[in-house]
């Protein structure tokens, strides 16, 4: 893999350089915490977040969209519409990078979903390496997401007061030589002090799940009727604050909107929550799962277990951000590790 | 689209107890949607116009009963109106007429009425559903513009307006908020019904519960949640008892 | 332009016919002539615009379709609601077919029972029929109908048919008669005891209501008609019909690709299926 160094002061002439030609999402503050927003002055990016509040799906997959438009004059018209244009996607963590990944797979299997992967065929992803866990409730390091060696068109590391740039594709190699001709080869010195940086950076992150992450598509298939499902739904608000944040939830729904003159109509899809009370309600009244215990069982096994069987990726990175978003400590780790805990014991 | 749906349907607005906010939202509808009097006809109005017409599909009341002699009058708009729809948090949870309830009823009277107060005949407020069917409710203290337009849309292609069932937080967490539990402040969201945008919190406060409770609150994890951000029991039934005192006196439950 | 996968094809209203009291048939066809190309026990995605959209089975046979194709719809909600008040020459948009319908190949030579309730024999009537149409290639064909009422027995017409045909074994039954009925009366279950089948050449389907399904679940596991030939077809919320958006997802298994037609082996160890 290619490898140049870029000094962090030209970082803001990269992004502004970029601005001109692409979309540029990138991480930006958000009262105490930090959020990824378009950018309109390289300033505004802060490299140095922790973990940003929705992850970056919302570039590709935006929480509401409009996907058609109907225009009604006796008959009526159908005109999709794709929205999609050149992106860059700038600061994001490799736990998030694993995370498209899978989104990647579920979006272009069997019906591949255009709204989607022309968002993401625009798409060029600058990833940046985390040197310390974002806060107590991440797991990359359990999840094996804590780094990357692919799934990136660049990806930084720091070294100080330049960052190391891995090149992982050729359009990340065009985008450094018309938009930072000044990255230039690492230099003997300066991959000493990546390595260095590097294995400094291990024992930082702690190992959260108490067994191997491979192990839990076996262990949850034990764990069906476990009893603690039960206590997650007396505790839970069923608020979808959990799926919304998480980097690998992609559930929405469709909603058929009209104009006030009934002469046009839009089809949006909003991100929608199996956590909601009415997600696998139907007409009759029948709800396929009106326990939240169900639906907390369906979350974590859909992380744990389904979507792994369907597309050979876990659906969890690890990230931490369903367990801080969760007002009631729900913890996605401490529940693994309990079910693991009580299926081991005899 | 079907042909038969194009007729002009007949609008009517009828108030009871309330501050009349939520109407002077709808009259401010008017003018930022200029296309809702293409899309229907208003024959009774008398916050907006002298309008006073009787012969209307579809009634949207404001307000909560307050007095029997309301009930007479909301049961001859019931019977004309093929869609009756509870405007505002008044008419769909008796809101803060509500609080009231919460006074012996006497004294209720006193304090509004002075010495006079046994010539008017006031009781528990309530919501318009205590006393008539109703098809449809805009939630919110008061009503959201956008919603109020969404509900007129859905009644014109004939479909059930679209008021979520599930809680605040949803909206919020698709804007991208910082949770105001995050920032050492107090919210109801996780149990208000959504549909407002989350305004209160995308603006830096709490949501107080304007819009009402959703269908299946948990109730003790809400209580968990507000007791470990520092409440009270006292202080957190004091806080629901702002928009929801009328549900607090029905079930015992903030 | 790029196509959407949500974006449905504008599809006219050629006939619609009254049916009971809830349900309509409507008769659909694309202004180009154009045929669907569905298997029995597909669906398609219904669209009235603005209003929006409904998973609703195809109820022709493939074998009759000559540029046309029918649906079978109760009025429930929004969607329906809409549809029903609707008149033919109207437009509505059609996505699909999708899902997994029944396998009509693995199905030949074999002697075949067919156990709808109410409406489930808007799915199972697409079947129904191109085995009729292709009677010879089949071995016994048995049908057992269960409505709650007479008022709400579906396509009579073709019942009467069905029940006319020497080479078609059919029972009808309702939970609750009325003055005019002279049938059977009791659940769709009762029906079972007056037939006897050869279970292993015999091929058993079902789709209808919950706590039907799970009886008659039993009734056909009762005839030792083998697991893997045992077919239903369920229901679930659904909003995309391509393995998307999640809603129909029962554990692993979307219903809107590899169902919404199971085979009781698929599914019987799937808590959250039947
Ligand atoms: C595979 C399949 C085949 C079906 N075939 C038929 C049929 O042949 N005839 C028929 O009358 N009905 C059929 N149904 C049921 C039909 O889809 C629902 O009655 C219909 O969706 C109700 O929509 P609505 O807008 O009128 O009701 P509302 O209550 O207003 O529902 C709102 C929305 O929720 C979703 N929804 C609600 N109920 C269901 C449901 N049961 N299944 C899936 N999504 C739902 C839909 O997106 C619907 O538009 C089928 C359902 C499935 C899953
Ligand atoms: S965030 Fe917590 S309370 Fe809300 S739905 Fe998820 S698990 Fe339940
Ligand atoms: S389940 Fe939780 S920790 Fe795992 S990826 Fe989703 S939000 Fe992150
Ligand atoms: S979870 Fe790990 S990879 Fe993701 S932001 Fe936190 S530290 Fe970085
Ligand atoms: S601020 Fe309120 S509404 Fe928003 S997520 Fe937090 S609790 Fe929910
Ligand atoms: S956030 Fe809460 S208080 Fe504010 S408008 Fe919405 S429901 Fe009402
Ligand atoms: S209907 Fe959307 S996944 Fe099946």
């Amino acid at each position: 893999m290619r490898l140049r160094v870029l000094p962090k002061g030209q970082v803001p002439d990269l992004v502004r350089a970029l601005m001109a030609d692409y979309r540029v999402w990138g991480p930006k503050a958000k009262g105490p915490q930090f959020a990824f927003e378009p950018l309109y002055d390289p300033a505004e990016m802060r490299l140095d977040y922790n973990i940003s509040i929705l992850s970056p799906k919302v570039a590709l997959q935006p929480p509401q969209e409009r996907v058609a438009v109907f225009r009604m004059d006796g008959g009526f018209t159908v005109e999709p519409v794709v929205e999609a244009e050149p992106t860059v996607i700038f600061g994001m963590h490799t736990c998030d990078l694993h995370a498209l990944a899978l989104l990647d797979r579920a979006f272009s299997a069997d019906f591949p979903d255009a709204h989607y992967t022309e968002r993401r065929q625009q798409a060029l992803i600058v990833s940046i390496e985390c040197l310390q866990p974002c806060d107590e409730h991440s797991f990359c390091k359990s999840m094996g997401t804590w780094t990357a060696d692919s799934g990136y068109d660049l990806h930084l590391i720091d070294l100080g007061d330049a960052y190391a740039v891995y090149v992982g594709t050729e359009a990340g190699e065009a985008l450094l030589a018309k938009y930072a001709p000044q990255a230039r080869p690492a230099a003997d010195a300066e991959v000493r002090r990546l390595n260095e940086v590097m294995s400094a950076k291990w024992p930082r992150f702690p190992h959260r799940l108490n067994f191997d992450a491979a192990e839990l598509p076996a262990l949850l298939a034990t764990a069906y009727d476990h009893p603690i499902w039960t206590e997650l739904g007396d505790r839970c608000l069923s608020c979808g604050s959990c799926t919304n944040v998480c980097p690998t939830c992609y559930c929405f729904n469709v909603i058929d909107s009209p104009e006030l003159s009934l002469k046009e109509a839009v089809r949006l899809r909003r991100w929608d929550s199996c956590q909601l009370d009415e997600f696998a309600r139907v007409a009759s009244g029948e709800n396929f799962r009106e326990a939240r215990a169900a639906r907390q069982r369906h979350r974590m096994f859909r992380k744990g277990k389904w979507l792994y069987e369907r597309f050979g990726e876990l659906g969890c990175v690890g990230c931490g951000r369903c367990i801080r978003a969760c007002l009631t400590h729900i913890n996605i780790v401490d529940t693994f590790n309990a079910i693991h805990a009580s299926q081991h014991r005899r | 689209m079907s042909k038969s749906s194009v007729a002009k349907p007949k609008v009517a607005f009828f108030d009871f107890a309330s501050c009349e906010g939520c109407q002077l939202t709808v009259v401010d509808s008017l003018q930022t949607h200029l296309d809702l009097l293409d899309a229907v006809e208003i024959v009774n109005f008398r916050e907006a116009a002298t309008l006073n017409g009787w012969d209307f599909d579809i009634a949207f009341v404001e307000g909560s009963i307050t007095r029997p002699h309301d009930e007479e009058r909301l049961k001859r708009i019931r019977e004309q109106a093929k869609i009756l729809v509870a405007l505002g948090a008044c008419a769909d949870t008796a809101c803060v007429n509500a609080l009231k309830n919460l006074q012996p009823p006497d004294e209720v009277r006193r304090y509004v009425y002075g010495e006079h107060a046994d010539w008017y005949e006031t009781y528990a407020a309530r919501p318009l559903s205590a006393v008539v069917k109703v098809d449809a409710v805009i939630p919110g203290c008061p009503i959201d513009q956008e919603e109020f337009v969404e509900v007129v849309k859905a009644l014109l292609v004939g479909k059930k307006p679209p008021i979520p069932d599930y809680p605040v937080c949803v909206e919020c967490k698709l804007k991208g908020n910082v949770c105001m539990f995050h920032i050492g402040k107090v919210c109801l969201g996780p149990v208000t019904r959504a549909g407002c945008g989350a305004i209160c919190p995308t603006y830096g406060d709490g949501c107080e519960g304007c819009r009402g409770i959703i269908p299946h609150p948990n109730e003790n994890a809400m209580e968990e949640v507000l007791d470990e951000a520092g409440l009270t029991l006292d202080d957190i039934m004091h806080r629901f008892t702002m928009f929801n005192a009328y549900r607090e006196v029905e079930t015992g439950k903030w | 332009m790029t196509d959407s996968l949500y974006a449905p094809r504008v599809a006219r209203l050629a006939d619609i016919r009254p049916m009971t009291e809830l349900e309509k048939l409507f008769v659909v066809e694309f202004p180009d002539g154009s045929s669907l190309g569905h298997q029995p026990g597909q669906f398609v995605m219904l669209s009235i615009p603005g209003v929006g959209e409904a998973p609703i089975s195809i109820s022709s046979s493939p074998s009759r379709s000559n540029g046309h194709f029918e649906l079978c719809v109760r009025r429930m909600g929004d969607v329906t609601g809409v549809l029903h008040r609707m008149k033919p020459g109207d437009f509505v948009g059609i996505r699909g077919p999708f899902g997994h319908g029944f396998p009509i190949e693995q199905m030949r030579g074999r002697d075949i029972l067919f156990a709808p309730g109410g409406l489930g024999l808007a799915p199972l009537r697409s079947l129904i029929n191109q085995v009729m149409d292709e009677r010879g290639s089949f071995g016994r064909v048995i049908i057992l109908y269960g409505a709650k009422r007479p008022a709400e027995l579906l396509f009579r017409d073709e019942l009467e048919q069905w029940a006319a045909r020497d080479d078609v074994e059919f029972h009808v039954t309702v939970d609750r008669g009325d003055e005019t009925w002279t049938g059977n009366v009791g659940v769709i279950t009762t029906l079972f005891p007056k037939i006897t089948v050869d279970p292993r050449n015999t091929v058993a389907v079902t789709c209808g209501p919950p706590i039907m399904y799970r009886f008659v679940l039993m009734e056909m596991l009762g005839k030792g008609i083998p697991e893997t030939q045992i077919y239903l077809s369920l229901e679930r919320r659904m909003k995309c019909g391509v393995s998307k958006c999640g809603h129909c997802q029962i554990n692993h298994l979307y219903a809107c690709k590899e169902g919404p037609v199971f085979t009781y082996a698929q599914i019987k160890n799937v808590p959250e299926a039947l």
